[in-house]
């Protein structure tokens, strides 16, 4: 960096610290990735791998196993990305009936989780004689629960940044279906690319959905290696390689991101009205957006209301235990998994040391293990050190989630161009001070996302939760998955739709900041 | 400026959360002193009634019972990780080989008491007194009279080996460890070569893909999409009792519920930790869990039988009695391995 002193005649500008104290920058960046890491390292060292590395084998189980997974990955991945994409466009910038509610209910899907999803959607077809069994039926249940990922971030991109380049459309006559493909499509890959990586993650994750379908899948082989085998090393092999896969998403991101490098400084300014859609294409529009949500909210719904007879409900103060149990760690999850997301994503900006950067690369690899087995090498570090069961599960999340908050951020700051850091240092701003007075207030819309995510992903989270809980404290999500893995669909309901509506309350009083800066309605 | 320009100050947004966070902790009696009246238990039951008792046990004796329930396999590594610091006295867990690997792994002491041996029978119970046998179910057949000719003997697990119900048996996948087990009990009481022989004539009658879970199961063959399959009796038992609704009710009607003769069955059992802090009242929650009067309320609300005889539970009482094949749970604790890779040579995934 050039920390030049003020030029002879310049004004003399406010300056923050002195010399801009990156070691501080360095400290924070390796004090989150070893708290990231240290499970992970745990982990292999615990299985024995690097001492017998010949003994791990793939074998047949886990070729299918990987086969599986790979071929959700791409089937998932496709999906995701046209409906999310098509989805976070429609709603960002067309105008049509009901747009309002149906971008807010883009968000349902996210909040169900997929596992409830799955065994409705079973418990419902067995009634009928449909057996929904099988990777086509599991990729289906995988896109609803993650598309809105891709939805999320795009959306976000569509509706902030590069409104004036649509505007520049307009002017010169190119139309709705040109500004997408030419402007607007091209300037979002960043954020599908991100949405993307995301949700390939949570596929190389699941477990409880593809379990249930009957898809053996890399994630339900690790557990079954190291639990029901005894094979620890076998179990860090499988590992490893979904380890692989998700490091090839987020390169794969990473160059798509760089290729397609635009800076935009964001909103402001008189914003151009959006596309208004009438006739079949408003109803085409209408159904798009309304079909994603309607299936995921619309199963259990479906499912409730033709067995209303099996509907249990725990009495009140339990549920408002568990919802509040729930509410807490979601909240205190996300404030944790964003300050370290942000610090990491800041830090990529600002430390251009090599290895610094692949560290943080690294850090957010907590989110490709399977919960259940982040928990397990949890224990590891945890138990020795008799960490309480509740920090031992926030530092859960935060490892698991770290990801999910870097990867909106990484995208939001690659958009900034960096002549913004530079007219703020060049004023003597330190990092610290361009972070607060700069990078935060234009990263407001990522910064809520990521939150969201965080918040939802914990809410509903379960493989950590339900392993590293202290006593007596059931959340939300444990309670539902209990019941479901009991096959009761009727007893986890009522705390799953709690689950929804704790999403959804998030989703709300997101709106306001994601439609800030909204274009003035179309005149028609 | 503290104040970001978009006017949220970072002090305003922490507030709410940690209140939140505070106030959870606290609502959920998370305590981290220890009263000298209470356990730990690690449960892997989750049915909302085992709650109602443990509350009665504490009703009864003043002893609090701080509960975590969850998976099997997650409780017995969490235990072990925590090793003397654990704070579990009692871990409870269901069917034979996940208790046979938690005794493998140490995680029980031995405890000897008059009251268990009366109450639990011999081969429920671990011979050196580390676990025992709270509640039994059995692995049942259910038949769609409609679709299986009366002429077929369906009376043993070995029937369903017979050729002539080809395409008409349904299976759970061997990931099931109810499945696991019941392999478990034919290789004792048959030996390696006759059970890969019957797990083959098995696999040659599937009519469908293998099934994941029970109750599409039952429902499968109670709508004729399968004639015959294998189930845990809880199951069926749940859905005849009308509890999981007045459809499923109906439609279990008509299914023929067969105890195979004899049966297999499987636990839900406990023992006392071994770094249990409070070992004597671990042992009397277990006792009283055995005991007829604790036992029942474990059993029948969740439409299990009892330790002994067949209980007073309606649905199981019409099911009528069944020949208990007398396998110890033990023993099938330590074939579970040799029984995963037989049915995986054998074609069931």
């Amino acid at each position: 960096m050039t920390s030049s002193g003020p030029a002879p005649g310049s004004v003399t500008l406010p300056r923050a610290s002195a010399p801009p104290r990156r070691s501080l920058l360095v400290l924070l960046v390796l004090l989150v990735a070893a708290l990231a890491l240290a499970p992970l390292v745990a982990l292999i060292g615990f299985s024995g791998l690097l001492s017998h590395p010949l003994q791990a084998r793939l074998g047949s189980a886990g070729g299918e196993q990987l086969a599986n997974t790979l071929l959700l990955l791409i089937g998932v991945g496709l999906a995701g990305a046209v409906l999310g994409t098509t989805n976070g466009w429609l709603t960002a910038s067309c105008h049509f009936p009901g747009r309002r509610w149906l971008r807010i209910a883009q968000l349902l899907p996210l909040a169900t989780p997929t596992y409830l999803l799955a065994a409705t959607a079973i418990d419902l077809g067995s009634r009928f004689s449909w057996r929904l069994h099988g990777p086509g039926w599991a990729a289906l249940v995988l896109t609803l629960g993650t598309y809105s990922y891709v939805f999320l971030l795009s959306t976000e991109s569509f509706a902030v940044s590069g409104r004036r380049h649509l505007e520049a459309c307009r002017s010169l006559g190119v139309g709705p279906w040109g500004s997408f493909l030419r402007v607007a499509l091209p300037m979002a890959l960043p954020a599908i690319g991100a949405g993307v990586a995301l949700s390939g993650m949570e596929v190389v994750n699941e477990l409880g959905a593809v379990e249930l379908l009957g898809v053996p899948t890399l994630s339900g082989g690790i557990l079954q290696r190291w639990q029901n085998d005894g094979d620890p090393q076998g179990a860090a092999a499988l590992a490893l390689i979904a380890l692989l896969i998700v490091s090839l998403l987020v390169a794969a991101e990473r160059l798509l991101r760089r290729r397609s490098r635009r800076w935009s400084v964001g909103g402001g300014g008189d914003i151009p009205p959006r596309w208004q859609l009438a006739g079949w294409r408003a109803l085409l529009a209408q159904l798009l957006t309304l079909l994603p949500p309607l299936l995921s909210l619309g199963l259990p719904l479906v499912w409730a209301l033709i067995s209303r007879d099996q509907l249990q409900s725990e009495s009140f103060g339990e549920l408002a235990g568990l919802a509040l149990r729930s509410l807490g760690l979601g909240l205190g999850g996300a404030a944790l998994t964003l300050a370290g997301g942000l610090l990491l994503a800041v830090a990529r900006r600002w430390l251009p040391d090599p290895a610094l950067q692949r560290l943080t690369f690294i850090a957010g690899m907590g989110y490709a293990v399977p919960g259940a087995v982040l928990a397990l090498a949890l224990m590891l570090v945890g138990s020795p050190l008799q960490l309480p069961p509740l920090l031992l599960l926030v530092w859960g999340y935060g490892d698991r989630f770290l990801a999910v908050s870097k990867q909106g951020l990484d995208a939001a700051l690659e958009r900034l161009p960096p002549s913004i850091d530079e007219a703020a240092t060049g004023l003597g701003c330190g990092w610290l001070a361009v972070l607060r007075r700069v990078h935060l207030p234009l990263l407001r819309g990522p910064l809520l996302v990521g939150a969201l995510l965080v918040f939802v992903d914990v809410v509903k989270e379960l493989p950590l939760t339900f392993a590293l809980r202290p006593f007596d404290f059931d959340t939300l999500s444990v309670r539902v998955y209990q019941y479901a893995s009991d096959e009761r669909v009727g007893a986890a309901l009522i705390p799953a739709l709690l689950i929804l509506a704790l999403g959804l309350a998030a989703a709300l009083a997101l709106v306001p900041s994601l439609e800030r800066g909204e274009p003035r309605p179309p005149t028609s | 400026m503290n104040q970001l320009p978009h006017g949220i100050p970072l002090a305003r947004l922490l507030a709410p959360l940690m209140a939140v966070l505070a106030a959870s902790t606290a609502l959920t009696g998370c305590k981290g002193g220890r009263e000298a009246g209470s356990i730990g238990v690690y449960s892997a039951r989750h049915y909302n009634t085992d709650k109602a008792l443990y509350r009665r046990f504490t009703e009864q004796t003043g002893i609090r019972v701080n509960l975590l329930e969850g998976k099997d396999n997650a409780l017995i590594e969490r235990l072990s990780r925590e090793g003397s610091t654990s704070p579990a006295d009692v871990l409870v867990l269901v069917d034979a080989a996940r208790i046979g690997k938690a005794s493998q792994q140490g995680l029980f002491q031995p405890v000897r008491s008059a009251a268990l041996e009366r109450d639990v029978p011999a081969h429920l119970r671990d011979p050196g007194g580390r676990w025992y046998g709270l509640t039994r179910r059995v692995r049942l057949i259910v038949l769609n009279p409609a679709k299986i000719n009366a002429a077929i003997p369906v009376r043993t697990y070995a029937d369903l080996a017979d050729p002539r119900l080809k395409g008409q048996l349904c299976l759970r996948n061997s990931l099931s460890v109810y499945n696991q087990s019941l392999v478990a009990d034919q290789l004792i009481q048959h030996g390696p070569a006759s059970t890969a022989t019957w797990v083959k004539g098995m696999v040659a009658n599937l009519g469908q893909s293998l099934f994941s879970s029970d109750i599409p199961l039952v429902r499968a063959v109670a709508r004729g999409d399968c004639g015959v399959a294998l189930v845990n009796s809880y199951y069926v038992a749940r859905m005849r009792s009308g509890d999981a609704g007045a459809e499923d009710q109906q439609l279990t009607a008509g299914l023929r519920v067969i105890l195979p003769d004899p049966a297999h069955v499987n636990i839900s059992g406990a023992g006392v930790t071994r770094h249990a802090r409070n070992p004597r009242a671990a042992t009397r929650l277990i006792e009283f869990l055995a005991s007829p009067s604790g036992g029942r309320g474990y059993a029948e609300a969740n439409h299990e039988y009892p330790l002994r005889g067949f209980g007073e539970n309606s649905v199981l009482k019409s099911f009528g009695p069944f020949r208990d094949d007398g396998v110890s749970i033990q023993a099938m604790g330590e074939r579970n391995q040799e029984a995963i890779r037989l049915m995986q040579q054998n074609g069931w995934q």
